[in-house]
Parts: C-alpha cells; structure tokens; sequence
C-alpha cells in the first residue's frame, strides 16, 4: 500500500527537519505494507499456495528459521501497488513490503509469533541514487528513499518470552544484532506489536530493548 | 596476580617456534599465531617450522628464522624428537599450528616440558571427536553419530533416520556428504585409503550457523577465551569473515572448569553450529589455535602472546582493538630467495590437474601414529565394540534351511516362505488394529515391487487392495484372484497396453496429470471405464520426482483446483501421495506426508470437493515399515482425521517393504583369486543382472559352510564379489570378508533380494 501511503507521506525534507533529526522522523506516520484481497478465489488459491508451499519449503526444519525460499522466487526491485494476492504470488520481482507481507502470513501460518517490522537502513548516496533511477524508470514511487538512509520492511520474530529476531525477508537473513553504524547498518526500527512486552521495557534484540509501535533509534 | 618482566629486561632474546604454516583455502594457524606475537613481542625471535618447502606461509615476512623439515613421511621421528627437544631445552618454546603434530609433540614429551605451548597426551585423549568427552560440562549438544564399524545395515539405517543428511568423517580430518549409499560407500573407500583406517564415524548434519570459542590456557588455568561467529565461508566451510565478542558466563564458567580439569596448555578451539532454536552442538574441539586466530588480536584479544606471557613471564605489548570484525584477503608475497618454489608435479597422464593436497605429508604423519599407539585416537570406543556383522532374522535362517541346496541350481532366487508370510500378516493385522469405525486402513500391495504370484496372492489372504501401474499388472492381479474393485490403477502409463481396460469398476483410479485426470473423467464418461474413486497424484515441492501434479508454482495449483473441482459429482475424489522413504529419509517422508495432508486442505477448501480416500506410501525400507511401534502410523490417521474429516479409506502402500526380504539369492564360488596386501577377488556365478539394486543399498550376505553347513554372516573386508558378467561394472559386493576356509564351489546367499533386485533383474550373459 506504498502508493496511498506515498501520497500522504509527511513532507518532512532534510532542511526542514530539527538540527539531529532521529532516522525514521520522515516515515513518522508511514503505515506498513499490506496485501489486497479480492475476496474471490484467485487470491484465496495464492494465498493457499504461499502457505502451502512454506511449509512444503520448511524441509522438517525448526518453525524459527527465515522462509528463505521466498526470496529465492521472488526477486527484490521495484513493484507496484496497490498489490493483491493474486498479482503479488506471480510476479518475479517484488518490494521489501510485499516480501515482509509474504513472510508474516507464512510466520503466522505456522504458529510463530510474528510482528510486521520496519527498518531505517544507512547506505550510501550510490546506493540510493542507484535505486532511485532503478523505480523511477520502473514508475513506482521512490518514496522509500531517503537522504542517507531508506525505509525498509521486515519481520520480527518472538523467539523467548521477550526476545526478538529480525527477519529482512528481501535479503533472506536475520539482522545483526549487533550494529555498529556505517553502510547497511540499522538506523532505527519499529515494531508493530499489541499489548505490553518486557515488563514495559519492551522487547529484547541482542543488548537492546525496542518498545512496541514507536521507532527506536539503534 | 604475577608481575611480569618487560622485554627489554631479558638476557636473552625470546625464542618462538611456530608450526603450520599452510596458507591455502584450509589454512592453519601458523601465520596468524606468528603475525599476533609480533604485535606482542617486537623484538622475540620467530622461527617458523614447516615440513614441506611447498607451504606458502613460510614466505611471511614476520618470521625471523625457518625451521624447514623433511615431510612426514622422509623424517625420522626419533631423531628429530631429539632436535625438538633440545629446541626446547634450549629456552625456545613451541606453538603448534598442527593436530598431529600436537599429538605426536603429546607423546615425545609424556611429562610435558615448559616450553612446549601444546595440551598434554591425557587432555589429547579426552577431546577424541565425535563424542568430545571432555566437553560434557559445557552448554552444547553432540550431533548424534555412528561407528563405520557397525554392519553395513545398520550404518544403512542411521542414513535413513537421519535424512541422508549426514557426513563421513575422517579420524583427524575430512568430511565429505553423503546423500546415497553409492557416494557413502565411494566416500568411505576414498577416506580409509586416506588415513589407512576403517575407523570413520558417520555423523548427524545440524542446520544452522557456525561458530566457534577459541582458548588459551597454560597449565590448566584459562588465560583467555573469544567467541567468534562466521560471517563469510569458503566453500570448504572455513572461516573468511567474522565477528569476535566475549564468552558468555554461561559458557565461560565450565570451559575454565574444563580447562583446569584437563591441564590444558596452549591454544584450543572450539567447534560448533548454532540451531534455530538456539542450541549449540559441538563439531569438534581442536588442540590448537584456530586458523582465524590474529581476527581475534585485531579485535583486542591477543591469545598466543597471552600464552607467551604466561610461559615466559614476559609482558606483552598490549593489543588495542581495531574494531569487533574482521576478514581476509588475498596477499601476494616475496618468496625467500633461500626457499625457492619447487617445481610443480607433472599431472597424471590423461589425468587433469595437479594434487596438492597435504603437501607436508600429514597423511603419512596419521599413519605412523596410528601404527606408534592404535588406541591414541580411536574414533568412537564402544563397550563390546560391534562386530561388524549383520543380525539376520531368524525366519531368514528357517527359511534359507528349508532348501536342499544340492538340488538348487545356481543362481537362484530363494522364496523366502515364513518370512514373506509372516510380514503380510502382519502388516494385514496393523490395517485392522488402526483402523476405526469412521476410517478404514487397508494395505496396499504394489505389483511392480515383485509380481510373483506367490507375494501377490499372500496380499490377497490378508485384505490387501492390488496397486498396478499397467494394464498387464491389473490382469495378473485378477488372474490371481483379486476382484477388480480390489485393485488400485496409477502411473502415467495406466492405459497400457491398449485394449486391456477392465469395463467392470474398479476401486481406484489415480491420474498424473491435469489432462490424465481428464481423459480418465472422459472415459468414464464414456462408459470405458469405471472406478469408485478418481484422484490425483501429487507432488509436493521441493521433492525432485517425476510423477504426480506438481505443485510448485501457483498457476497449476490453480490448475490442479480447477480440475479437481470439474470432476463428476457422482465420483468420490481421492489423493494419491507416494515417495520413497529409503531415499529421503523417515523423518523427511512424516514432514512430506505432513506438507501433503495441508495440499489437501487446501484442495479441499479451494474446489469444494472432500476427499475420500488417501493412498499414501511408497518405498518404506523394510526395517522402518515393520518397526513393531504402531504409534507413528497411529499418530498418521489421527492427524488425517484431524484434517481431513471426510476421509473414509487410508490404503497405505508400503512399496518395497514387502517383496524386498521376502527373496533370496543363492550363487556359488566360482573363483578365488588373491593378491597383494590381502586383497581377494571371488568370482560367482551372480551378477548385477540379477542384483540390479546393489549400488542403492546394503543386502544382508551369508555363506553357508560347506563342511558344517552353517551359514556365517559376512562381514566387511577386503575381497571383492565379481559377478559373472564379462562388464566391468560387475561387482556384486566391494569389500566384504569370507569367512576362513571360503572355496571355490561353496554357496552365498544374499538376503534382502525379493525387491527390485527381482523384479528389475534381465537376462544377460545367459546365450
Ligand atoms: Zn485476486
């Protein structure tokens, strides 16, 4: 639902922004991305398939481990939205959203805990200048890319009581807990997630608390 | 806390020698143990010791001095033993960069020697892979293993259970895969040349991510301990890139523990793979730094100069941290004009490339300390070790003693009576004891594992349906006496040979694809044929085979539903999942035929259409279908009728399970012929024509005596089974041992037979 969302992005650009502006502050209100349904069979049969084929792909392996397999059918790049499920299960290429989308449904299928992530990621101005033209050409909304950081979709995963991992569903591998900065390091991260977790303190990721529904800066 | 001298308050320079030099894509530690005392220790004097001049780290330019020896296999141990030793005497000390070097430095210096940086004999012993003995107090698990000293049968077994996912593993090192019985038995002649043992284990893989603790300690007290997790890996597994933090608590308190308990000195690692669930399993422990040892010192904790230090008294220069990761790249260095390199060997006419694996000779190292001390490193000791023997069942030897082998020709396959009576009654009385008033469990006998009418007609007695996959099995069927709503029809060539279709109905029809599915709806239809249940075959992804309606992409998913839900009203529907549980292991096909029950589900609630029947099966070892445990397939129609609420008939089809013990075949000598290192080659009047299946698993053999009549089980050893065929390829068993007083004239009979061996077996060679 990037497209909507796009259009009523915050305009919140680098000059206007307060002296040390947190990484996230321009996707303030940036809801995360959800798949259509046209409440008809062609996306309840590809709905089916998705999760059908997980636990097919799961190979008798732990519930806990990364849907890797669908990062290895579905190519990361530009995709348009809105999406449903329908276009999204035969498309070769899909975004960071669809892909976090994908792996939540497979997450909770399996009887995981799972909570829709998203990410502020730093890279360089290439990198971004690169993507910029690669969505500009393919004419979906760049929205996603900042001035030194883009905005980026995941999965967090309960994995104890409170504990978390992070799953980058485009990439197919668990986020670093411990970061360190520089390029394609975590600037900050939100947790979509009910009710109070840690005791109020929020949930555990490596040495770190993240509390529910507001950006931690990392 | 001791106070320790400073460099320059030494009379004498410090002197280190350094082994394991290797720099290739699996190096040793050598040159990064050498690169992190020169941090620590400018002015020390680093002499680095190699045994072979082809060893590319003896060119790093840290090193002061080379100690270049003879290979392994060209050195007199004693006398060098003596060169070492007075090395050391001489206020030298000595870092090993080498497993065996270590263990053979172990038994040179029984008592140990100040100077020597490396774990005493006693510690040595109590680190042994797998089991790592030592290591029982730290939080880790041990992948589970097996001795290759057990009986090919039962090492067939560990494979199965474990999915085929397993690995070979040498003594000291090498490990290779082994996804089939062909590669395992490939892999294993290729290891035991090797390392001139038979002792290899056979290990359970653990999916996840590798890590490592990396230790020093001197004279049992833990000077230092990092943990290291792999960020980039070759593709031989080892470390290119990681991560170094501190040691746990919770690991760091029984490894100071373990480290006191076993004396250690030296460098130690630590092995392991962190499952998803978070458990650490322990590969192995080396008695040595790890290769990746100066990531560490880069990272602010510099263990060999912590060693150094404690040895000598002498501070080391403190390591700063330069940041919490590393990596390697690739160096080009001078060569020594001293050490020129040495010409490359010529390749083996016809052969491509240029071995250069090993180049110090360590195989040669492993052998003379596996002939100096056998017990030093026994693989897996086991209290009355296996006999290597297979235990064959005692209806085998009723039913073999039935024969009167004078009046048997040979070769010969033998109806193997009590046994083949007693599996079909059995797996009859489990159908019955499973199944309930809602579902009913029938057995399924497949024609194609063995069409002797024998085998077919004890599947009628004991309420068997007949599963066919041509015309001609469904007549053989009938002809038997079963009824033609007795018989199952699958397989794409289910309409062969035209003509011979049953007009009268039939239980089951299964079709292999969308447009086999319609043709079958069509001639039904038509009046050409009739069944009381049409189905489909499916394949789940991620399995490779060619049969059935795969299911791995969305567009014929929606195919399958669409077809499925075009079926006639009148037709009750039935899916048909078979996949053979001796290739892809036993916990592998209850994943499977889990992943197929939510195929189901899913089929269910997308076309409308419940589902009937369910035949499911296929390819179950014989072993694994007749464990006396109901439990699993118990467990099985519960979660079916869990999910599947409408299923009124299981047929479960246990493929070769049946035929396969249910025939033997008896040959004789014909031949022996010795040669040299006790190797012996034994032609028999057999041959693959008639044991097609011998490269996909192991048959249970046995001689019978010619004196007492007795049949001895065979074990492993060194002669070779040629068959009769005038075929290269005509080996009907590889390393096996005759029993003494073996001839030429006696009798083999191979057991396990009455499978595919029978029913692929051709005509070959016979005129
Ligand atoms: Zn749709």
């Amino acid at each position: 639902m990037y497209l909507d969302a796009a259009e009523k992005l915050d305009e919140v650009r680098a000059e206007e922004r307060p002296k040390a502006p947190s990484a996230g502050a321009r996707w303030q209100h940036f809801p995360y991305s959800c798949l259509l349904h046209h409440g008809d069979t062609c996306c309840e049969i590809a709905r089916e398939w998705v999760i059908a084929n997980d636990f097919a792909q799961l190979n008798g392996s732990d519930l806990l481990s990364g849907p890797r397999w669908l990062r290895q059918k579905y190519e990361w790049g530009p995709s348009p939205w809105p999406m449903h499920w329908c276009d999204v299960v035969e498309r070769k290429v899909i975004d960071c959203g669809a892909h976090s989308a994908l792996a939540h449904e497979v997450f909770t299928a399996r009887g995981v805990t799972a909570f829709r992530a998203q990410f502020i990621q730093s890279y360089t101005a290439d990198a971004l200048s690169q993507w910029r033209t690669k969505w500009v050409d393919d004419k979906v909304s760049d929205h996603w890319i900042g001035d030194d950081v883009i905005y980026h979709e995941g999965n967090a995963l309960l994995v104890g009581e409170d504990e978390l991992k992070l799953w980058d569903s485009s990439a197919g591998w668990w986020i670093n807990p411990r970061q360190n900065g520089g390029y394609g390091s975590l600037a900050a991260v939100r947790i979509f997630a009910d009710g109070q977790w840690g005791g109020g303190d929020g949930f555990r990721w490596g040495e770190r608390r993240i509390k529910p529904n507001e950006w931690t800066q990392i | 806390m001791p106070i320790w001298r400073r460099y320059s308050d030494c009379v004498e320079p410090m002197k280190v020698y350094v082994s394991g030099l290797y720099s290739g894509g699996n190096p040793q530690p050598g040159v990064g143990i050498v690169r992190s005392l020169r941090q620590a220790y400018p002015k020390a004097e680093l002499v680095g010791v190699e045994y072979s001049n082809r060893v590319s780290g003896i060119h790093w330019n840290d090193l002061d001095d080379l100690w270049i020896q003879r290979p392994w296999d060209e050195l007199d141990l004693d006398s060098y033993g003596a060169r070492v030793r007075a090395a050391l005497d001489a206020g030298g000390f000595w870092i090993s960069g080498s497993d065996l070097e270590a263990m053979w430095l172990a038994a040179l210096f029984p008592d140990g020697h100040d100077h020597l940086l490396a774990p005493p004999m006693g510690a040595l012993r109590r680190i042994t892979k797998p089991a790592v003995e030592a290591a029982s107090g730290l939080p880790v698990k041990i992948p589970t293993y097996v001795s290759t000293d057990h009986s090919d049968w039962d090492l067939h077994a560990f494979c199965r259970e474990h999915n085929w996912r397993v690995w070979l593993k040498g003594p000291y090192y090498d490990a290779a895969r082994t996804p089939s019985w062909d590669v395992f038995e490939a892999v294993r002649n290729a290891l035991s040349k090797v390392w001139s043992t038979e002792r290899l284990y056979l290990q359970a893989h653990v999916s996840g991510y590798e890590e490592s603790v990396m230790l020093s300690a001197y004279k049992g007290e833990l000077l230092g301990a990092v943990s290291m997790r792999k960020r980039e890996i070759t593709p031989e597994g080892k470390t290119w890139a990681g991560d170094i933090s501190e040691v746990p608590d919770e690991f760091m308190v029984p490894l100071r523990q373990m480290v006191k308990e076993l004396q250690w000195t030296g460098g130690g690692e630590l092995e392991m793979v962190r499952d998803a669930a978070g458990q650490a399993w322990l590969l192995e422990m080396n008695p040595r730094f790890p290769a990746w040892v100066h990531g560490s010192t880069i990272a602010g904790h510099n263990l060999p100069a912590l060693l150094v230090q404690a040895a000598s008294g002498v501070r080391a220069v403190p390591a700063p941290a330069q940041g919490q990761e590393f990596t390697r790249v690739v160096l080009e260095v001078p060569v020594r004009p001293e050490y020129p390199l040495p010409p490359i060997p010529e390749p083996f006419a016809g052969a491509i490339g240029h071995s250069l694996k090993h180049p110090s000779g360590l195989t040669s190292l492993a052998k003379k300390l596996h002939n100096a001390n056998p017990e030093m490193l026994e693989v897996v000791s086991e209290e009355g070790g296996p006999t290597g023997l297979p235990t064959i069942p005692d209806t085998f030897v009723d039913d073999i003693e039935s024969y009167d082998f004078d009046a048997v020709e040979t070769p010969q396959f033998l109806f193997m009576d009590s046994t083949a009576a007693g599996l079909f009654k059995r797996a009859g009385e489990r159908s019955h004891r499973l199944s309930t008033n809602e579902v009913q469990v029938v057995s399924g006998y497949s024609i194609k594992t063995n069409p002797d009418e024998r085998l077919i007609r004890l599947a009628l007695e004991n309420g068997f349906l007949a599963e066919a996959i041509s015309l001609l099995e469904v007549h053989k069927a009938l002809e038997v006496g079963f009824k033609p709503d007795q018989v199952i029809l699958n397989g794409p060539g289910k309409w062969w040979p035209e003509g011979m279709m049953p007009k009268e109905r039939m239980h089951a029809v299964f079709c292999d694809s969308v447009a086999d599915l319609d043709r079958t709806v069509g001639a039904i239809e038509r009046g050409e044929m009739s069944s009381a249940h049409v189905g489909v075959r499916i394949r789940t992804p991620n399995v490779v085979s060619r049969f059935g309606i795969p299911l791995d992409s969305p567009a014929t998913f929606r195919e399958l539903v669409a077809a499925v839900k075009r079926l006639p009203a009148d037709t009750a529907f039935g899916v048909h999942f078979h996949m053979a549980s001796s290739n892809i292991g036993v916990a592998q096909w209850w994943h499977l035929f889990e992943s197929m029950l939510k195929w189901c589900r899913s089929i269910e609630k997308l076309s409308g259409r419940t589902i009937d029947i369910l035949d499911m099966g296929g390819g179950w070892f014989p072993d694994d279908w007749h464990a006396d445990d109901d439990s699993k397939f118990a467990k099985a129609v519960e979660t079916i009728r869990a999910m599947l609420p409408n299923v009124r008939q299981i047929v479960s089809e246990p493929g070769k399970a049946m035929a396969q013990p249910s025939m033997a075949l008896a040959m004789r000598i014909l031949e022996i012929q010795e040669h040299e290192d006790d190797k012996v080659e034994a032609v028999v009047d057999a041959s693959i024509a008639e044991l097609p299946m011998y490269f996909f698993y192991p048959h249970r053999m046995l001689r019978k005596c010619s004196e007492t009549g007795q049949l001895q089980p065979l074990g492993r050893g060194k002669t070779h089974l040629m068959g009769r065929l005038c075929m290269e390829h005509d080996i009907v068993a590889a390393n096996v041992q005759l029993p003494e007083g073996t001839r030429a004239g006696d009798l083999l009979i191979f057991c396990d037979a009455g499978g595919y061996d029978r029913s692929m077996s051709y005509v070959f060679g016979r005129g």
